[in-house]
């Protein structure tokens, strides 16, 4: 188990490091790389926005509050480069999603998505791309 | 009809033959990969047990330059006068903070780099651009008329291009100053110029940049060649950029991106 999280670790500093190429500073100036949380709820927004994608995720916390979470990802041109639209996520807009991803230094309910599982069961992850080969 | 009203006309075929064949540039039209380095990650999808991956092709976009004729000499980076290495240098370290890119500004020429959709006509030369800080385009002249006299300045300035044999060469000037021309806080005055020359290498398209700032630079900089692969990929609107990172940032890592 201990290896498992170190290797999705891994994979999400890698991924998350290189995704900051389109134009942005390293995740890990935000995220704390070390810190893989999965977060179940309601899938409220998804703004197809400039430098990443955000989501919003309303979650059942703590003693029953809510929490609003967010969370952002790659840029829209990268989903548009493996063929991801917008329209591919949007239609779990009001339906229970599991958001994978590491979570903000600073503590607030803000993360970087690198795993969604959809109401259907399909299941989409960034994953390194050398890994993969 | 005599001979030598023959050799008239055989001699103005020739005369125009040979102006038509002047005219006949290699044709850069076309769709080229994006102009950004892309993260050489990949989607990996899972529904109903079945398991694909979609990968990102750098390829398309860092092609080998090694091999390809008509590239200039480089070097890795500019050098600036002495008054101007310590705020280069401070711009560069705090560039998470510093860069206008980061926070959705337009990069300007030559950091947006080579185009992604080039439209050749017989006069001129249409640039598109897909961009986070929006779409600019370039309309560039090659029918050999001067630089806009009263042009105001810009972030993609003010080109003109002509044909030295088969490389385009742009000729791009008179740049509002609040651009970098590229990573670690290159800042530039408004004397800035920049020389792109533009070919064909079999079906990819070259591009290589030269700066020149007399203001700011000992010498002119001429950058890394770019090899680009043709693109199937259609152009589309980049959506709007909203930057909301900036008061979580807890420290200047930063990574390279253009």
């Amino acid at each position: 188990m201990r290896h498992k999280i170190a290797a999705a670790a891994c994979a999400v500093l890698t991924l998350v490091a290189i995704a900051s190429l389109e134009a942005h500073h390293s995740p890990s100036a935000i995220f704390d790389m070390a810190k893989h949380i999965a977060v179940t709820g309601t899938l409220t927004r998804i703004d197809w926005i400039n430098p990443h994608i955000v989501l919003a995720v309303e979650a059942r916390g703590d003693g029953g509050k809510i929490d609003q979470w967010t969370f952002q990802s790659n840029p829209p041109s990268w989903y548009r480069s493996v063929g991801l639209a917008r329209a591919d996520l949007a239609k779990a807009i009001g339906q229970t999603v599991t958001v994978g991803g590491v979570r903000a230094r600073d503590g607030t309910l803000y993360g970087y998505m690198d795993k969604i599982k959809l109401p259907d069961g399909t299941s989409l992850e960034l994953v390194n791309g050398a890994e993969s080969k | 009809m005599s001979n030598r009203l023959l050799g008239v006309i055989a001699c103005a075929i020739l005369i125009q033959g040979v102006a038509l064949a002047q005219q006949t540039h290699p044709d850069l039209s076309g769709v080229w990969s994006y102009a950004i380095d892309r993260a050489p990650a990949a989607l990996k999808k899972e529904q109903n047990g079945k398991v694909t991956l979609q990968k990102i092709d750098q390829s398309a976009r860092h092609g080998s330059v090694g091999s390809v004729g008509g590239v200039l000499p480089s070097t890795p980076k500019p050098s600036y006068k002495p008054e101007f290495q310590a705020r280069v240098k401070e711009l560069s370290d705090h560039e998470s903070k510093t860069d206008p890119v980061f926070y959705c500004g337009k990069p300007g020429v030559p950091r947006i780099g080579p185009p992604r959709k080039i439209v050749q006509l017989p006069n001129e030369m249409i640039f598109l651009y897909e961009d986070i800080s929006g779409d600019p385009y370039r309309i560039i002249p090659t029918d050999g008329r001067p630089h806009r006299a009263r042009a105001n300045p810009s972030h993609y300035g003010d080109s003109v291009g002509k044909w030295d044999g088969d490389v385009l060469v742009v000729d791009a000037r008179n740049f509002v100053d609040d651009t970098w021309f590229g990573e670690d806080g290159y800042i530039h005055s408004d004397a800035m110029r920049v020389i792109e020359r533009i070919w064909k290498d079999g079906e990819n398209l070259m591009w290589q940049a030269t700066v020149e700032d007399p203001k700011m630079l000992t010498a002119p900089w001429t950058m890394p060649a770019r090899l680009t692969k043709p693109s199937a990929e259609a152009l589309e609107e980049s959506p709007k950029c909203v930057e909301t990172d900036g008061p979580r940032l807890l420290n200047d890592d930063h990574h390279l991106q253009r």
